[in-house]
């Protein structure tokens, strides 16, 4: 029984920071249409960001969090234009040259990474590491719950942001229908610059946390462009509200299979419900996606 | 009802027409059949890995080029194929050609299962479906016990390079072959493009879109699982890090790209070309990742200034490295 409440915490603990790693990726599918494949490559740039400013200013990596957001939305904001280029223009199938240019630079980003640090596995110690808050149920781990606090004050304000906001209004408009919302003055490529820099600010500011709860090293972004992957194709794509859901099922899921069948399968798991969700409600498990 | 098997050309442009002359087409083989008497090893080697890497891309082109849906996992079928072949020689000791042909037609048969419930959406669907996929068979070959987990597959050794040239070219020849002529030469062909400009449209007029595209997914799973399995067999020994490796998918996108998507002869072109420059580089800096920064980067160059890839360009596109610059400055507004 303690065992199983065990579980549950540490899968719902895990689910909230996935929760800000598939928030941002489902808006900007949401907003764009552009399925991001770097998204991982964020969380690892993030986390590596992290690590470096560790070691070079020796504060807590919590510090610097505001700082990574800026950072990665610099970045964001750098990178939409050459995007938005690849998806416009005289080009047979927009949505497919703006797939495969997320793809390339998810491998430059892979490439990079691996060629400036190697295969080495790095992690970051922050002043929460291995200390545990006891409860009733079962311990907490002082620093996965940091991370899902962090995750549900992230989608707390990311949910007032967009729903309680000029912004946030102009945002959503544009997800539901780019023509319409650009007839009314919206406009669209400015937006979608803005959303895409708000998304990778989002993820690289989480790969700070995933870097300091898990290992960090170059190759670690396919396991949670797969986590976006999942979350987004669970919770509808570009349907944010579902993502919350779906990521806390997905926690809870990864950490059922993790202690009861064995750390190796969670992806075969993982991977079948998605199969079984694709077969069955194509829409995700709310049937609101698009 | 006739069949109709004139005309469905997805490439109108006259250079290429006059390439696809069945005399140079013959030469050009020939000379391939004679290649291995004036090469030495190395040579010979290089020459089979660009023919394996031409068929590959060529698979890919199929579902990502001529029906516009991307399969960012296709290296999983590659790596199906090795070990399928692996697996029926060393457990069961069949032979390697039913090995072979059995390889592919499981290739295809997991194309099925993956392309029925997400071939039905759109294509960012199958995109990530197909990514995952990738991820999950190298997981799984990692677990199992009949693939000899992390450790991987010794298969029996049977050193001879020109053999694996002559299946490599035949099995590549074949690959090329039956894209022509289905896919160039047939209604089906017609019916993928039809697929890939105007999807609703196609579904319209009476194309059975969800068919037809498993149909395409399974044929461009076929000829990996084929040529996976002759990789298990030259290389002789594979674990999940070798023929399950991600870039092996990355290699497929960027030769199509390269080369061309949705023409015959663009996934060979890029095939060439970037086999030649990695093995190039490969001689000059020695092991190494920086390659995947170029691999990227020449994706990404690739979408920004020449859509068409190199055949385009070939074609009468006009690339003008300097203008090109100067037109994206002018477009993106930072």
């Amino acid at each position: 029984m303690e065992l199983l409440f065990q579980t549950v915490i540490d899968g719902l603990l895990i689910g909230g920071l996935i929760i800000v790693v598939g928030i941002g990726f489902s808006l900007c599918f949401g907003v764009m249409h552009i399925v991001d494949f770097a998204v991982g490559e964020w969380v690892m740039l993030g986390a590596y960001l992290g690590y470096l400013l560790v070691a070079y200013f020796g504060y807590d990596p919590m510090v610097f969090l505001p700082l990574i957001f800026l950072i990665f939305c610099g970045l964001g904001w750098l990178i939409y234009p050459l995007i938005y280029r690849a998806v416009s223009g005289k080009r047979h199938n927009p949505v497919i040259m703006g797939l495969v240019f997320t793809f390339g630079l998810s491998i430059i980003a892979k490439g990079g990474a691996l060629s400036i640090w190697g295969h080495h596995i790095k992690s970051i110690t922050t002043w929460l590491s291995g200390k545990s808050i006891m409860l009733g149920i079962g311990t907490v781990p002082a620093l996965r719950f940091s991370g899902f606090v962090f995750g549900i004050l992230v989608t707390i304000i990311f949910m007032i942001f967009l729903y309680k906001t000029r912004a946030g209004i102009i945002i959503r408009a544009t997800a539901q229908d780019r023509d319409t919302a650009s007839l009314m003055g919206v406009d669209v490529r400015r937006t979608g610059a803005f959303v895409y820099s708000l998304y990778a600010g989002i993820t690289g500011m989480s790969g700070v946390l995933i870097g300091s709860l898990f290992s960090i090293h170059a190759a670690m972004g396919a396991k949670y462009t797969t986590l976006a992957f999942f979350v987004v194709v669970l919770a509808g794509m570009g349907y944010v509200p579902g993502v919350i859901i779906a990521a806390l099922v997905l926690g809870l899921l990864q950490s059922f299979v993790g202690v009861y069948v064995g750390g190796r399968y969670t992806l075969a798991a993982l991977f079948i419900v998605m199969y079984g969700v694709l077969l069955i409600t194509p829409k995700g498990i709310l049937r609101r996606g698009i | 009802m006739t069949f109709q098997t004139e005309g469905a050309r997805i490439n109108h442009t006259p250079v290429i027409r006059r390439f696809t002359l069945p005399g140079l087409l013959l030469l050009f083989f020939l000379s391939l059949l004679l290649l291995p008497l004036f090469l030495s090893p190395l040579w010979i080697r290089i020459a089979t890995e660009v023919l394996m890497w031409a068929g590959l891309a060529q698979s890919w082109n199929v579902i990502g080029g001529y029906t516009g849906y991307l399969s960012f996992g296709h290296g999983a079928f590659f790596g199906v194929g090795a070990y399928a072949t692996g697996i029926l020689m060393v457990h069961l000791g069949w032979p390697f050609g039913i090995g072979l042909f059995f390889s592919g037609v499981l290739s295809a048969f997991l194309a099925l299962l993956i392309g029925y419930p997400t071939l039905r959406l759109r294509g960012a669907y199958f995109a990530i479906a197909t990514w995952a996929f990738g991820e999950l068979l190298r997981q799984v070959a990692t677990i199992l016990d009949i693939t000899g987990g992390a450790y991987g597959l010794q298969l029996p050794a049977f050193l001879n390079l020109p053999f694996f040239y002559y299946i490599m070219l035949g099995v590549t020849g074949l690959t090329y072959l039956t894209i022509y002529l289905l896919l160039e030469r047939a209604r089906f062909g017609y019916r993928l493009l039809a697929i890939r400009e105007h999807e609703e449209a196609a579904e319209m007029v009476g194309v059975d879109t969800v068919s037809i595209k498993i149909q395409a997914f399974a044929l461009s799973a076929f000829f990996p699982g084929i040529i996976g399995g002759i990789n298990a067999y030259w290389v002789t020994y594979i674990h999940p890090d070798s023929v399950l490796r991600a870039d092996i998918t990355d290699f497929m996108v960027v030769m199509a790209f390269l080369g061309g998507i949705g023409s015959l002869w663009g996934p060979f072109l890029g095939a060439v070309v970037v086999q030649l420059v990695q093995r190039v580089l490969w001689l000059v800096w020695g092991e190494g990742t920086f390659y995947l920064v170029i691999i990227g980067a020449a994706i990404c160059s690739v979408v920004l200034f020449i859509p068409n890839g190199l055949i385009g360009v070939l074609e009468g596109q006009i690339f003008k490295p300097k203008e090109a610059i100067k037109e994206l400055k002018k477009k993106v507004k930072w």
